[in-house]
């Protein structure tokens, strides 16, 4: 059908052209050494925790195993798993419960990325709306969010996550839900910040005298123009999501034990930190690696992305 | 006439567009700011009215007016009899597919993201205009080729192009929905010479081959005197002389047309002219007293000029001049 | 030595990207003293970047002067250390840029501004240096009582005048003004040209007048050179040039040019786009977009040809002129 070969020939000259764009960006990006090895560690996390239950059985890290407690890095010991004797080596050592350290950081691992990114796209799409509707109709409407955003980041961020949880409960998802509130003044403001610069340009006006609708206006011609500086903070973000769920499991307000997360982890190991610090370094670390790779990957993606600093 | 003839054959009016008391002020915390006060105007059916003046004299803001970008405060635009001003939304994206503005700047005027097809086949993809891919593809090239854009630049984004081509883009994408008039808000002055000879001649060209009615907004005047027939000379918001060009220039009635055109720096060796040098700057446009806006810059100012704004009067056929002293320099 | 300036072979180069960019290209002028050169071309000719150059500007990584000479007064500028540049620039050589607002600092009063230059420069006490301050102010037609106000309570009109005073007031023996009045409306630029006019020819101050109007040039110049791809391609005085331009792209500019005299339909644009300046073209820079095109112009850089100081650089004028210098 003739009207199939044209779109497919649009579609091969996309992809073309989103090739190229793609390759001007990662010869930008990968001058940045830290951030490209932050990028290398951020997708191994991600394929860890997507692959959890190939290297760790979940109810394996999550099952007690009182005579295994403590156990030193590299020490093996008998586990009885589903009805039957097994000899396990444990790699990162044992908790108090006698639970594989390493298993449960990388079953942990993914309860940080869920939360991470979730969290961070129910903040994007709650701040970002919320956002490019005070920047762009301005007013009266600009004025109400921005006074409500201005109460949430008055507000200390933690106090705020803690708040919440405490008040509805301690649950998966009220965890996503104080991280995303909590996130989400960031957005507005940003979003806002973006929008009020581009919508004063002349394509815009230009849009509008061809007749282009609000909708069109804002999704074709300005987010579409906004979205390096939000891809930036996006990544800074879901770092500071994963950080924050640790944070609230620590307090035990988030994820409680016996399942495996970071923070709760710290938490129930912070009792033996004389005698058994191998239980605290190792989730310590682990917290420490992923959020600072995030933070120098979305330093390097801002440095690739911005066009100021094109050279 | 050979303008009436035409419009007769067309059995419409003379004149496509007519401004009548057209009015338009910005609040500002020091009071109102008076961006166009009270200007009337017409423009003739395929012809092009250069609008001059210096910055902030309101020439852009009559052009954002006459294609509703902005709202009136006061007064009409009859555009084919239709009050622009006034018209409802619905009304008004028909009347946008008839009238169309090309922008100054060819940088902030074209949305950096999107590729040469996608900016001047937006319009078409927003009035619905075609229906398959294979039409829009079509369309488009056309208008590439209608602007002298090469045909391998279909895919290409702006920044890979220079201003001359960028202004192309802004010139095909305003030509898309066919209109008959198009605002030209100062579209070469973003432009060196010799590409803005390019802009210039693709414009009359268009002129010619359409029978397109321009309003050229600019403040190089040999710019306007090269492409309109009428010109209207604007000063702190109001009009204060208009006539056809070549009259306007051998003779111009009001004294800030004489200093304005006595001003432009000539690139040729005998005119070394006596050139009228204005003292100070010009005034605030909050909130301005009345009588004629120029009086404090003039040389020829009397006790009346301060009484009361000067209308805008013919002085001879066809010229008007909003001075008390127009026929002086008749 | 009539010659207050000396350019012999100069070139500039940035370096971006692993790319080249060749921005001025073994250019040489001279300026007699008093004189008024106007440099003309379009965006991206090298014309700011040349005038960067005769104050040593040009700044590395990304910049460098890699080849040819510049003599100021017979001092060779390239070899100056920082000091006597300093001592240079803004004294002896002064400059004004398009934007008046990259040249004032727009936290402190602009006479505290002019005053700062003249105490640095010729050593007066602060108080006379304020008194000079107002002076020079009063000058360029700005009530001295204004000195103590600060940029932004200026009109654009007025600032460029502030520049001006700050250029003018160590007396300068070079002004470099990089288009002054682009940004003026048409009767301030004449206000502010006439005054700029007057303050020159009091002085006797020699000025590299650089625009891309050659309106400006021929109100306001006694000598013109035509700059394109880096190089100056026509050379003469206004009447040499205006009277009878024989380079191809000078011809070009004038008849892009509306006419106000001439009343003819259609402009004769030149053709085309200056060429990208990290890959120029075999031969003359100017030959794609040529309409006198010869096949030798594809081949060989033409050679500057000479009459009676009109100077051009283009192979149409090889069989009848002297050669100048020894160039390439």
């Amino acid at each position: 059908m003739h009207a199939f070969d044209t779109s497919g020939s649009n579609l091969s000259r996309s992809l073309r052209r989103i090739a190229r764009n793609f390759g001007q960006f990662w010869r930008r990006f990968s001058r940045n050494k830290l951030a490209t090895a932050s990028l290398a560690f951020v997708i191994l996390v991600a394929l860890v925790s997507v692959f959890a239950d190939l290297f760790y059985n979940y109810d394996f890290v999550t099952a007690n195993s009182l005579e295994n407690a403590f156990l030193k890095p590299g020490e093996s010991g008998v586990v009885y798993f589903q009805d039957r004797d097994v000899e396990h080596r444990f790699l990162l050592g044992s908790d108090n419960y006698g639970r594989d350290i390493l298993g449960r950081i990388v079953h942990g691992a993914r309860v940080s990325l869920i939360i991470g990114f979730v969290a961070v796209a129910f903040a994007l799409s709650l701040g970002g709306t919320l956002g490019a509707m005070a920047g762009y109709k301005g007013g009266r409407m600009d004025t109400l969010i921005m006074r409500v955003t201005d109460i949430l980041l008055s507000i200390p961020m933690i106090m705020l996550s803690i708040a919440i949880v405490a008040a509805l409960g301690n649950s998966f998802f009220n965890l996503l839900l104080a991280i995303s509130i909590t996130l989400a003044p960031r957005y507005i403001r940003i979003v806002r910040a973006s929008v009020i610069t581009v919508k004063d340009q002349e394509f815009v006006e230009a849009a509008r005298c061809l007749g282009a609708s609000d909708l069109r206006i804002v999704f074709r011609h300005i987010l579409i123009n906004i979205t390096a500086p939000i891809i930036v903070q996006s990544t800074l973000n879901v770092g500071t999501a994963i950080l924050w769920t640790s944070f609230l499991s620590f307090l035990g307000l988030g994820i409680m034990p016996p399942k495996p997360e970071w923070g709760n982890m710290l938490a129930e190991a912070r009792e033996f930190i004389q005698y058994a610090p191998h239980t605290l370094f190792a989730p310590g670390i682990a917290i420490l690696l992923t959020v600072l790779a995030y933070n120098l990957m979305g330093d390097g993606l801002r440095d690739a992305l911005d066009p100021k600093l094109k050279r | 006439m050979s303008g009436e003839a035409a419009a007769g054959m067309a059995g419409a009016e003379k004149n496509l567009v007519r401004v009548a008391k057209l009015k338009k002020y910005f609040s500002t915390p020091f009071g109102n700011l008076h961006a166009v006060d009270d200007i009337s105007f017409d423009i003739r059916r395929g012809s092009t009215l250069g609008m001059v003046g210096e910055s902030g004299c309101g020439k852009s803001t009559t052009g954002r007016l006459l294609v509703r970008l902005l709202e009136a405060t006061a007064g009409t635009i009859l555009y084919d009899g239709i009050d622009v001003t006034t018209a409802p939304e619905r009304d008004m994206k028909t009347l946008r597919t008839r009238m169309q503005m090309i922008f100054q700047d060819p940088y902030s005027s074209i949305n950096p993201r999107h590729t040469v097809a996608s900016l001047i086949g937006e319009p078409l993809r927003i009035h619905k205009i075609v229906h398959n891919t294979t039409e829009f593809e079509r369309r488009v090239r056309e208008l590439m080729d209608t602007v002298g854009l090469a045909d391998r630049l279909y895919d290409a984004y702006p920044h890979e192009l220079d201003g001359g081509r960028r202004q192309r883009i802004g010139i095909a994408r305003a030509l898309a929905l066919h209109p008959q008039f198009i605002v030209c808000d100062e579209p070469v002055s973003a432009l060196d010479v010799s590409i803005q000879a390019q802009i210039l001649n693709l414009l009359m060209d268009l002129q010619e081959k359409l029978g397109l009615t321009y309003l050229f907004i600019t403040h190089d005047l040999s710019v306007v005197k090269h492409i309109s027939e009428d010109i209207v000379i604007m000063y702190l918001g109001q009009i204060v002389e208009r006539g056809p060009t070549g009259e306007l220039f051998d003779k111009p009635l009001h004294p800030y047309s004489r200093a304005l055109l006595s001003a432009i720096p000539l690139p040729e060796l005998d005119t070394r002219r006596d050139r009228i040098i204005l003292k100070s700057e010009v005034s605030s446009p909050i909130e301005p007293p009345p009588g004629c806006r120029f009086a404090p810059r003039c040389a020829h100012v009397r006790p009346e000029c301060t009484a009361a704004d000067p209308a805008l009067r013919e002085v001879s056929p066809g010229r008007f001049a909003a001075c008390v002293l127009a026929e002086r320099f008749l | 030595m009539d010659n207050l300036l000396e350019i012999r072979d100069l070139a500039v180069h940035y370096y971006s990207n692993r790319k080249v960019v060749e921005a001025v290209n073994h250019l040489s002028l001279d300026m007699k003293k008093g004189t008024v050169l106007g440099l003309v071309g379009e965006t991206g000719a090298g014309k700011t970047t040349l005038a960067l150059s005769i104050v040593n500007m040009i700044r590395g990584p990304q910049g460098k002067i890699v080849q040819g000479s510049l003599r100021f007064n017979g001092k060779d500028i390239l070899a100056m250390g920082r000091q006597e540049l300093r001592g240079l620039r803004g004294k002896d050589i002064a400059m004004i840029f398009q934007d008046p607002m990259t040249a004032l600092n727009p936290v402190l009063p602009v006479g505290d501004q002019i005053a700062e230059t003249v105490i640095r420069h010729e050593g007066l006490t602060r108080a006379q240096g304020w008194k000079k301050a107002e002076e020079m102010l009063e000058t360029v037609g700005i009530p001295g009582i204004r000195s103590r106000e600060y940029p932004h309570q200026f009109s654009g009109g007025m600032k460029q005048r502030v520049v001006i005073a700050l250029a003018l007031a160590c007396n300068p023996v070079l002004l470099l003004a990089d288009e002054p009045t682009t940004a003026l409306d048409v009767t301030i630029q004449a206000q502010v040209l006439d005054l700029m006019r007057k303050l020159i020819r009091e002085n006797g101050t020699s000025v590299l007048f650089i625009t891309h109007s050659l309106g400006l040039v021929a109100e306001n110049c006694d000598e013109v050179a035509t700059m394109y791809a880096g190089e100056i391609v026509e050379y003469g005085t206004v009447d040499q040039v205006f009277g009878r331009p024989l380079h191809p792209y000078t011809r070009g500019l004038f008849g892009s040019l509306p006419r106000l005299r001439d009343s003819q339909r259609r402009l004769t644009p030149i053709p085309g786009l200056m060429p990208d300046p990290t890959a120029l073209p075999r031969g003359c820079y100017f030959a794609p977009r040529c309409p006198d095109k010869m096949p030798v112009c594809g081949e060989i850089h033409p050679r500057d040809h000479l009459f009676e100081g009109h100077r051009v650089k283009c192979h149409l004028y090889g069989g009848n002129g002297r050669e100048a210098g020894n160039e390439r």
